[in-house]
C-alpha cells in the first residue's frame, strides 16, 4: 500500500498543486465539505473540511481507504502520520507570502511571533521527512511552479514514475490565480 | 582536577582512545590530543544546541494550533 499526500504549510499552494494532479489524472480524494470561496476560488481538495489532522491525532483517519490516492495534508499532519509507506510533494513557499495569505483568510497576524513559529514549523516538517524511512518526498517552490509551471510538473511527474499527464497538469496553473507574490524571477 | 587558573580541567578517556586520536592527528594542525578532543567536543555541542532550537515547545505548538483554527484546519 502506498498513500499519496501533498503537503507544506497552509497556504503555500496545497491546493494549487492537488488541482494539478488530478487534471493530470492522478488519483486524487477530496470532498466537498469546504467549497471554492474567494481565497481559493478552484476548490480546497480537502477531505473533511480538512480537519484531517484532528482525525490523524486522535488515529482514526482511516489511510487504508485512500491507498493509491493523493490526499492533503498540511505540515503540522505530518507530525500524526502513522507508519506506513507514503510518497509526499511537500510545497514551499515564500514565508512573508503564507503570512500575507493567511492574514487575508483569518485576520490580523503578530508576524514577530507568528512568521518564526511557522518556520520552525516548515523546519521540524522537512526534518521529519527527511528522518522517516517509510517516506518519500520531493519539495516543489510554489513560485518555481506558478512562474515555471511545465518544467516543475515534468520533474514531478519523475517523481511519480511518469504517471502525470503533463500536458493537462500544466494547463491547471492559472498564474492570474496566485496572487501575494513577492518573490519574481 | 583543574589547573590553577581555573581555565582548563582534566577529563579523563580510555588509553585506546588517546591513542587513536594520536595517530589520527598526526599531520594536521592539532598539535595535542586535548586541542583535537576540545575541536569535536565544540563541534558536537554547537550541533546538538542547534538542533535543540528546532524542537516543538509545548507553547510554540499551541500558538500554530490557533493560527490553524483561525484558518479552518483544526477544530
Amino acid at each position: 500500500m502506498t498513500n499519496y499526500i501533498v503537503s507544506g504549510l497552509e497556504r503555500s499552494g496545497t491546493s494549487m498543486m492537488m488541482q494539478i494532479l488530478y487534471k493530470g489524472g492522478m488519483s486524487v480524494a477530496f470532498d466537498k465539505s469546504r467549497p471554492p470561496n474567494e481565497h481559493n476560488p478552484k476548490g480546497y481538495y480537502e477531505l473533511e473540511g480538512g480537519k484531517v489532522i484532528n482525525r490523524l491525532m486522535d488515529g482514526t483517519f482511516p489511510m487504508e481507504k485512500y491507498d493509491e490516492k493523493f490526499i492533503k495534508i498540511t505540515a503540522y499532519g505530518l507530525k500524526f502520520l502513522p507508519r506506513g509507506n507514503y510518497k509526499i510533494i511537500y510545497m514551499v513557499r515564500n514565508l512573508d507570502e503564507i503570512m500575507d495569505s493567511m492574514e487575508k483568510m483569518s485576520g490580523p497576524i503578530d508576524r514577530e511571533t507568528e512568521k518564526p513559529l511557522f518556520e520552525k514549523l516548515n523546519k521540524y516538517a522537512m526534518k521529519l521527512l527527511e528522518e522517516r524511512e517509510d517516506i518519500e518526498y520531493i519539495t516543489v517552490k510554489y513560485n518555481d511552479v506558478v512562474l515555471n509551471p511545465r518544467k516543475e510538473i515534468e520533474r514531478i511527474n519523475e517523481f511519480l514514475g511518469g504517471k502525470l499527464d503533463v500536458e493537462s497538469a500544466v494547463k491547471a496553473v492559472d498564474p492570474k490565480l496566485y496572487r501575494n507574490v513577492r518573490e519574481k524571477r | 582536577m583543574s589547573n590553577e587558573k581555573g581555565k582548563y580541567t582534566t577529563v579523563s578517556i580510555p588509553t585506546p582512545l588517546a591513542e587513536k586520536i594520536k595517530k589520527r592527528i598526526e599531520g594536521t594542525g592539532f598539535t595535542s590530543i586535548s586541542s583535537y578532543v576540545t575541536y569535536v567536543l565544540r563541534e558536537l555541542l554547537a550541533s546538538m544546541e542547534e538542533e535543540e532550537e528546532e524542537v516543538f515547545s509545548k507553547e510554540d505548538e499551541e500558538k500554530i494550533k490557533e493560527r490553524l483554527r483561525a484558518l479552518g484546519y483544526l477544530d
